[in-house]
């Protein structure tokens, strides 16, 4: 059985934050950061990636230059701006209020209700 | 939020400066993020090539990737708007494709461009123009303002010594005045404007002599022997490019002068001059507020601004309104560019000339209006390809840039030669005021020239972007809208297309131009002919005439003296003149008037004792022209009296005034009635009027025939007699015996040889005296008949363009409609109502405008003969309507209706 979970729409760019608030990264590496930190649950469509990460740059949320990467080839690394790493604390904070709130549902009982 | 504004912004911002350069990140990014997945899939096991593919795979569609990775950075917009050369290529290729359309279109849109840049170009050498000298932005006027009486004092003579020697911010002080004087050449006068200047406005125009030399500062010091420079025109046209004229003597008024220099070809430095003599103050002349009139002009010092200047002369003037204060006490001395204390353009005038130009951009923005709607018939015959290329995938966005595209090469095409016609309009329209203005020893201020400035070009620029964007982007958008929708219901290239609201506004009012600017032009050509056609009752090319005035040093004189002993002494050269000229066998008579047949007249209002019909307008009076004449006048020119009797010698000289009228004059005044014995009196007259208004009874002795009076208000007039301080200046009417421009240099010598100060003006036959005004009609006319024929034509192809257009949409309706059986007479009627309604709304208010037009024009609704013409028009443009309809309804009508319902 397949164990990747697809994504809920609009966690792709909270997930890059994360990501990137880590370390600075290039596109590659974001996509394979987040398949390390979700425990390689999360399977994000590569072209996809990179949409999310200039959208994200055309907001301030992170911002880049350009580096070398492992294979000594010239590549862009992202970065968490102070923006994105306020707006990464925002939106972790209500991701967690939210999937309290779906798992203390998800786990309620008869019991609970009558 | 602000920081997410700017950072957006900025993105944005970037993304469209290094356009190519975020393509080709963008591909170095996803080219290296298929290197690295390839390689850990080769890891993996996989061989390189099978390793690449698959990560190639995984990664899909590079260019989808790159438009979605452009869309998030916020250009989509502009991505669907960008143009291509392709497009350009496809545009240059449809001008050659709809010929018609180009040269309707083009044409339009030429002229429009034409009549905006050459307005533009006009405004601007008036309002602000630049000196073509060195350093010719640093030129300034000075010049002190009264601010009691709010207006220039020019008895500067006083303070330009004191400018002179304290200003340290303005340079090169010089002044100068303005005179007319007699340049006698071989014993034959020609009145010319000559400049009395210092000598320092060769230095501060830097401008060498081409032959001989300037006038220096030695010419100006008093006793130094007189001399004078000339201009290259003068040098031309009076001394016949005489290589040897430096040195040579002419007499300047009653002074013999020395031409010491000739300047090149165009210099008419201070303002339109060709003769300058050097400027000498006396010491009479050097008193506070007194002196003769002066312009001074300067040099501002290097790195100067004309503020720094204005607060060092405002110092100064400060002073002198505490030492002088009884000439000084409300003088506020101004420093200006140069031209603007010559023009004499308020801010506020200024700014509402150059408002003109809003109009103008209307007067585009209409004609592109115009032009869409041609766009839009061509757009919606393409509406089939226009609907595969979206189905292709193409973007609305993609669709408006191509036909934006399309409108702009026409528009391109269409500057270029509208810009090339400004440019010869502006030259011949100059050419012929300058024509005029020579007739009478004028010119035109030398920075009024005929080329475009790259101010002009760059507002034709912006004028052709604005025409391409309504001629393109308004029907690419009509054309476009809801296309996905049509598609969807396949009516796309099949009809689905409507004209809408805004169309409809368009056709009525380009019916109405259409039926206004014919009528306009029609009124403009009566007048010109009218003037020229005026009956005079006698041969005017039999006839020469002229205006004498009399030089400066007489003017002197007449400050002195009293006016009327002035006027007199004048009057005693004149008659020696006329003496003089009926001594000739060449001369049968002379006479004298303040005005001439066919000259324009001014009104005066007049009432009599009696016997008088109630005027048109009892507000305005009974309005006449009125001219004095000398008692031989219509001796002279051949003229009986209708009834009563002529002027004799002692008319002048009784205190009973008497007066003469024409025959339209006791038509409109006394209703036909004998009008000698009644009285009559001016009670009030306009600017134009020669003579004065005194409110003094004279009696009607004669009536005379109508001999070319025109004013605003007919032909109705009066004579009286000139008086016994006779006339300065003065009309004098020469009959000669075989033709009259023969005797001309003779007559010139003539009056050279009565007195050098005796100035002939404007001597020329007397059937050329209306030229100016007919010229000047003949002109607006040429115009006014350009602009209607483009109207006309593009109005036509337009109508036609759409109703055919509009009619050809429904086919599908009209094979229905005979497939139901309906009368060919029925359907014909559906179809001709909302085109001919259209035309019919146009008209309305074409004719409205005409009538209004005509009202405020002559004081009087259209003639018979003008509906009658405006009758003409509403047919014609009935036909062109009714053509645009027949051509599509017949062809509609003869298709089968199983056919026409199987084609939709």
């Amino acid at each position: 059985m397949d164990e990747t979970t697809t994504l809920l729409p609009g966690t792709l760019d909270v997930l890059i934050l994360k990501a990137v608030s880590l370390g600075k990264l290039h596109g590659y590496a974001v996509l394979l950061r987040i398949e390390q930190i979700s425990g390689g649950a999360l399977h994000i469509q590569q072209g996809a990636l990179y949409p999310a990460l200039y959208r994200l740059e055309h907001q301030g949320l992170i911002d880049s230059v350009w580096g070398t990467s492992e294979n000594n080839r010239r590549a862009k690394f992202y970065r968490l701006t102070a923006t994105g790493r306020k707006r990464l604390g925002l939106e972790t904070a209500s991701w967690n209020r939210l999937a309290e709130a779906i798992g203390r549902a998800l786990a309620a009982t008869p019991q609970e209700v009558t | 939020m602000i920081g997410r504004i700017c950072a957006g912004l900025r993105s944005l911002f970037s993304g469209l400066r290094r356009s190519s350069r975020l393509d080709a990140e963008m591909k170095e990014e996803f080219t290296l993020h298929i290197e690295l997945r390839a390689a850990d899939l080769a890891r993996s096991g996989l061989n390189h090539t099978e390793a690449l593919r698959q990560a190639r795979r995984e990664f899909g569609m590079m260019a989808h990737h790159a438009e979605d990775g452009r869309a998030s950075r916020g250009l989509r917009h502009f991505d669907q708007f960008r143009v291509s050369l392709l497009d350009f290529k496809l545009g240059l290729r449809m001008l050659l494709r709809y010929p018609g359309l180009t040269l309707v279109a083009g044409f339009a849109l030429a002229f429009a461009i034409c009549i905006g840049s050459a307005t533009f170009e006009f405004l601007n050498q008036i309002i602000s123009p630049s000196l073509a000298f060195h350093e010719g932005d640093r030129i300034v006027a000075v010049r002190n303002w009264n601010a009691a009486n709010n207006r220039a004092d020019m008895h500067a003579a006083h303070d330009f010594e004191q400018w002179r020697k304290r200003l340290s911010k303005v340079q090169d002080l010089g002044a100068y005045q303005s005179l007319v004087r007699n340049l006698i050449i071989n014993g034959e006068g020609t009145p010319l404007e000559l400049a009395e200047i210092s000598a320092v406005a060769f230095s501060v125009t830097r401008v060498a002599p081409l032959m001989g030399r300037t006038l220096v500062a030695s010419d100006e010091l008093p006793g130094a022997a007189p001399v004078v420079v000339i201009g290259h025109d003068i040098w031309t046209r009076l001394f016949n490019s005489d290589q040897s004229i430096v040195g040579r003597s002419v007499q300047l008024g009653r002074t013999l002068t020395t031409i010491v220099g000739v300047m090149p070809e165009g210099f008419a430095f201070p303002i339109s001059h060709s003769l300058w003599a050097p400027l000498r103050l006396s010491a009479t002349d050097v008193v506070p507020g007194g002196g003769p009139t002066l312009r001074v002009f300067g040099k501002l010092a290097p790195g100067i601004r004309i503020e720094d200047a204005q607060i060092e002369l405002s110092g100064l003037g400060k002073r002198s309104s505490i030492d002088l204060p009884l000439t000084h006490e409300h003088l506020r001395p101004q420093v200006m560019p140069y031209t603007q204390s010559i023009v004499n353009l308020s801010a506020t005038n200024s700014t509402l000339l150059m408002s003109s130009n809003l109009f103008l951009v209307l007067l585009v923005g209409l004609v592109c209006s115009n032009v869409a709607l041609l766009m839009f018939a061509r757009a919606a015959t393409r509406e089939g390809e226009i609907a595969v290329r979206a189905a292709l995938g193409a973007s609305r966005g993609r669709i408006v840039g191509q036909l934006f595209a399309e409108a702009l090469v026409l528009g391109i095409v269409a500057a270029l030669v509208g810009l090339a016609v400004t440019r010869y309009a502006l030259q011949w329209g100059l050419g012929m005021i300058e024509a005029e203005l020579l007739n009478d020893g004028g010119r035109l201020p030398f920075w009024v020239k005929g080329g475009l400035s790259p101010m002009t070009v760059v507002y034709a620029t912006g004028l052709t972007l604005f025409g391409a964007v309504i001629a393109g982007i308004v029907p690419a958008l009509k054309v476009t809208r809801g296309l996905g929708a049509r598609l969807k219901l396949a009516t796309a290239g099949a009809g689905g297309l409507r004209f809408g609201g805004m169309w409809t506004a368009v056709i009525v009012t380009q019916v109405a131009a259409t039926v206004t600017f014919p009528a306009l032009a029609f009124f403009v050509q009566r007048d010109a002919v009218e003037v020229e056609t005026v009956p005079v009752g006698f041969a005017p090319n039999q006839f020469l005439s002229t205006r004498i005035e009399f030089d400066r040093e007489s003017q002197v004189r007449l400050l002195e003296d009293s006016a009327t002993n002035a006027r007199a002494d004048f009057q005693q050269r004149y008659q020696a003149l006329r003496l003089r000229l009926l001594n000739e066998p060449s001369v049968s008579g002379v006479t004298f008037a303040s005005r001439l047949p066919r000259m324009y007249h001014g009104w005066n209002q007049i009432e009599a004792d009696g016997g008088a019909v109630a005027p048109r307008d009892v507000a305005m009076g009974h309005r006449v022209s009125r001219v004095a004449i000398a008692p031989d006048y219509f001796e002279v020119l051949g003229v009986p009296l209708v009834e009563g009797r002529a002027f004799n010698a002692s008319d002048a000289l009784s205190t009973a005034r008497v007066a003469i009228v024409n025959r339209t004059f006791v038509n409109s005044v006394f209703g036909k009635r004998n009008p000698i014995g009644h009285r009559i009196r001016v009670v009030a007259a306009d600017n134009d009027a020669t003579t004065p208004v005194d409110s003094v009874w004279c009696e009607i002795v004669g009536v005379a025939q109508d001999m070319g009076m025109t004013s605003d208000y007919g032909q109705a007039g009066i004579y009286e007699p000139i008086g016994a301080a006779g006339l300065l200046p003065v009309e004098m009417i020469i009959h000669t015996r075989g033709d009259p421009k023969v005797q001309m240099p003779r007559i010139r010598s003539l009056a050279s040889s009565v007195d050098a100060n005796l100035r002939l003006h404007q001597l020329q036959r007397l059937d050329d005296v209306s030229d100016a005004e007919v010229q000047f009609l003949q002109f607006w006319f040429q115009v006014t008949a350009m602009v209607s024929a483009i109207a006309l034509l593009l109005s036509l192809a337009a109508i036609y363009a759409v109703m055919s257009f509009a009619v050809s949409r429904r086919t599908r309706e009209i094979g229905i409609r005979v497939a139901l059986g309906s009368s060919v007479q029925a359907i014909t009627l559906a179809v001709f109502r909302k085109p001919l309604t259209q035309i019919g709304i146009g008209i309305v208010c074409g004719a409205v405008l005409v009538t209004m037009f005509s009202t405020v024009a002559t004081g009087h609704s259209p003639s018979l003969k003008q509906a009658a013409i405006i009758l003409a028009y509403t047919v014609a443009m009935t036909l062109v309507c009714a053509l645009a309809c027949i051509v599509p309804t017949r062809r509609a009508l003869s298709v089968q209706p199983t056919e026409a319902l199987r084609s939709e």
